[in-house]
């Protein structure tokens, strides 16, 4: 087990070569200067403009640039925001926190009430509240996000006046309600399809026939045999989610006015605040490794044919 | 953060700030303020005209990290070239004489320099407090004005000020003041319509009839009163298009005069802008000292006359032109108003192309003058009509501000004699003989004169949201 993590972990480095790499070529190839962005519209002086540039190091050939960036990733020097002036390193530390924060609570709330819909749909199949929760599901998953967003905006703060409309205020929890809700509206609805469907399939096998057999009541059937072995791609779906939701849900902040890392890092791609972006990528590749090797890991637990490291005998 | 003078917020005139009086010299190339006793900083201390000197240098170095993107205001100070390309530490114009003696010296004469010295951005520094902790001061600086800085700014998030009980001036009423910062301005409206915010600057497109039918609108547009509490005054911009003088087509007047007069600028006004923006009537907007609301010659909606223009310019109903390019910085919302002008300019034979680029790259592109017909505005520094006519209409300034490379030698002879003209009144009258040359030349097409959208609740009272989008916050107070 160790030896496999180990080894994924060393799997991040080609990862980060070829993304920033990638990322060099297509900044190098897309429209737009950041020497311009950074001094305005009006003209400045030709040799101002160029001295800034060579300040920012962008008069250097392009893979310069790369071998100069990696050398400086080596020693964890992430770089200056050319924009705001502050080390990518700290704009990173402040906002990820919060990304995460946000996330944790929508994916919890994936979690709880995804499964709760997705277990009590497939018992209770073809029965009124199947239909009901199927299709809500169906209308949830089309939803777009600024809409929702906005309508519980406009019904939780304006007109009833019980939640906040935007920001974290002082980080209690009633700020993460409405954003929480809007960004997991999509994949509750989602997890519950997952579920209720894993479920059924689940449901028919004979080890829960045998289960009943042996006089197990329904409770532990469901939850024991039934659900354990229903869960594995819901757990995939949800931790690739958790990584999606994380690096940035752009709307979600946006709507929300949050503090978070996704917006950052789309505003450093407008103004091609490139430390920015690069630096910020970077962070969400290694949460997706992260996340990716927790989410094989429960794989060992959920179903405990699956073992890593070993040969077969 | 206290400058030099200040504006009055409603009729732009002068007023004295850290500086009690100026004066210049006969060709106002030397100019010396005399700074008020007592003004402090919020950490306690005494302002001095060494601490202009030491802001003023700091914005115009290079070394300055992020470079200050205000610099400019600063260029006709003598050594100001010299600084910005590091060849000196501080400008050889800028002399502190004494303690309340702040003297500066120019590259030319410049009049209306006095107006310069109320940008804020040109507010005094302490030295002390940048050099202790550069970092902590961008997140947490000291100024000189009526509220301080109450726990450093978070970004994009918020900024809390508290009153300064030392402040010179008139103490303000509220105890402090929170800017919060949003992304959205739908989001900040709702905040607003929550009673969560005292004041929103953007009203949301489409919602500006309901929000003044809900909370009535102010009378000049610049104070809020209950139950006129929204500002939809004019502001010192101008949304104009931009059209290359130098281009085969575009450099026959009477070409550009038909554009001028083929573009509906009420339907636009109306329609796109919901009738908060009006129908610009010349360069110089609104508020600007000097304005006349009777410049533009060509500044109207008359397409029997642009049709007749046309075809005296030798293109009758645009033929014998080629599909010109109309291009725009996409995604700023500017598609709406280009297609309207692409619409208008259709009725009268000439076809155009809408081209939307990336922000750096339309302006690059502008600049260098590769475009035929461009999007533009221009904000207003100062309320001085030679913020706008010197940069983008003196022929020097081709390749530098002057985008629609127009030029005039009599506009270039006016404008330097106008600089030169110690006379107020005569200065302003060769300052609208220049605009009124270069409407004449349809050398640009103005479009609409920018406004406000903005809303305060009705508890707020004292509120002047100037033309040049300030507000004296030390009048404001709430009534609740």
């Amino acid at each position: 087990m160790i030896n496999y993590i180990v080894r994924r972990i060393f799997q991040v480095i080609p990862v980060l070569l070829g993304t920033t790499f990638l990322l060099f070529v297509l900044m190098y190839l897309i429209p737009g200067d950041p020497v311009r962005l950074l001094t305005g519209e009006k003209a400045i002086d030709p040799r101002r403009y160029q001295q800034i540039r060579h300040e920012l190091g962008l008069d250097r050939p392009v893979h310069i640039q790369y071998l100069h960036y990696l050398n400086s990733l080596l020693h964890l020097d992430l770089g200056t925001s050319y924009q705001k002036g502050r080390e990518v390193k700290e704009i990173l530390f402040e906002k990820f926190p919060n990304s995460i924060r946000l996330a944790l609570a929508a994916i919890f709330l994936e979690v709880v009430f995804g499964i709760a819909i997705g277990v009590v749909s497939a018992i209770k199949r073809y029965s009124l509240s199947d239909v009901v929760v199927t299709l809500t599901s169906s209308v949830l998953v089309a939803v777009p996000v600024f809409w929702l967003g906005l309508l519980l905006q406009i019904f939780f703060g304006v007109k009833l006046s019980w939640l906040p409309i935007s920001g974290m205020g002082d980080g209690s929890l009633r700020y993460y309600i409405l954003p929480s809700v809007t960004l997991a509206a999509t994949s509750v609805a989602y997890v519950a399809r997952l579920v209720r469907t894993q479920m059924l399939e689940v449901m028919r096998q004979d080890y829960i026939r045998t289960a009943y057999s042996k006089g197990l009541t329904s409770w532990q059937v469901v939850f024991r045999h039934g659900l354990k072995n229903a869960l594995i791609p819901v757990v995939t779906f949800i931790g690739l989610d958790l990584g999606a939701l994380m690096g940035g849900a752009i709307l979600t902040e946006t709507v929300f006015n949050w503090p978070g890392v996704g917006y950052e890092i789309y505003i450093a791609i407008l103004q091609r605040d490139y430390p920015v972006v690069l630096g910020g990528v970077i962070v969400m590749i290694f949460i997706y490794v992260f996340l990716n090797l927790l989410v094989d890991i429960s794989y060992a637990f959920l179903d405990p044919r699956i073992r890593y490291g070993k040969r077969e005998d | 953060m206290d400058s030099l003078v200040d504006f009055d917020p409603l009729t732009s005139k002068l007023v004295p700030a850290v500086a009690e009086s100026w004066r210049s010299n006969d060709d106002f190339t030397v100019w010396t303020f005399k700074l008020r006793r007592g003004t402090k900083f919020h950490n306690g201390r005494e302002v001095k005209a060494e601490d202009f000197v030491y802001a003023w240098n700091r914005i115009a170095s290079p070394k300055t990290d992020p470079p200050s993107d205000i610099a400019y205001h600063l260029a006709p100070v003598k050594g100001f070239d010299e600084v910005q390309e590091g060849k000196a530490e501080t400008m050889s114009g800028l002399k502190a004489l004494d303690d309340y003696t702040l003297e500066v010296s120019l590259k030319f004469s410049f009049p209306d320099f006095v107006y310069v010295v109320g940008h804020p951005a040109l507010a005094p520094v302490p030295k002390e407090e940048v050099e202790k902790d550069p970092k902590a001061f961008g997140l947490r600086p000291v100024g000189n004005g009526p509220f301080m800085m109450a726990e450093p700014w978070k970004p994009d998030q918020y900024i809390k000020l508290k009153r300064f009980d030392d402040y010179y001036g008139d103490k303000p009423y509220l105890d402090g003041v929170e800017f919060k910062i949003f992304k959205d301005e739908q989001t900040a409206f709702l905040e607003f319509q929550a009673g969560k915010l005292d004041f929103s600057e953007n009203i949301p497109s489409g919602q500006i009839e309901t929000s003044v039918e809900k909370w009535g609108e102010s009378k000049d547009g610049y104070t809020a009163q209950p139950g006129k509490q929204v500002l939809l005054g004019g502001e010192m911009a101008t949304y104009y298009l931009n059209l290359n003088n130098q281009n085969k087509y575009l450099k026959n007047p009477k070409l550009r005069a038909a554009i001028s007069l083929a573009i509906n600028r009420e339907a636009i006004a109306k329609t796109i802008y919901e009738g908060v923006r009006k129908p610009a009537t010349g360069l110089i907007p609104p508020g600007t000292v000097g304005f006349r609301p009777d410049q533009g010659k060509y500044c109207r909606y008359d397409l029997e006359e642009a049709k007749k223009l046309l075809a005296e310019a030798g293109y009758p109903d645009g033929k014998g032109l080629p599909v010109f390019e109309l291009t725009f910085n996409a995604g700023a919302g500017h598609e709406d108003v280009m297609q309207a002008v692409q619409a208008n300019l259709k009725d009268i034979g000439i076809n155009c192309e809408l081209k939307g680029m990336e922000w750096s790259q339309f302006i690059d592109y502008r600049q260098k003058g590769k475009h035929q017909i461009a999007r533009d505005g221009w904000i207003m520094d100062y309320p001085i009509m030679d913020n706008m006519l010197y940069p983008l209409f003196y022929s020097k300034n081709i390749g530098m501000d002057n985008t629609s490379r127009y030029s005039n030698p009599e506009v270039d002879k006016l404008l330097d004699q106008a600089r030169k003209e110690p006379d107020e009144k005569k200065r302003i009258e060769l300052y609208q003989r220049v605009e009124k040359l270069i409407l004449d030349d349809a050398a640009v097409v103005p479009v609409v004169f920018y406004a406000h959208r903005a809303v305060a609740q009705k508890w707020v009272r004292g509120l002047v949201y100037s033309p040049m989008g300030l507000v004296h916050l030390e009048k404001v107070w709430l009534s609740k």
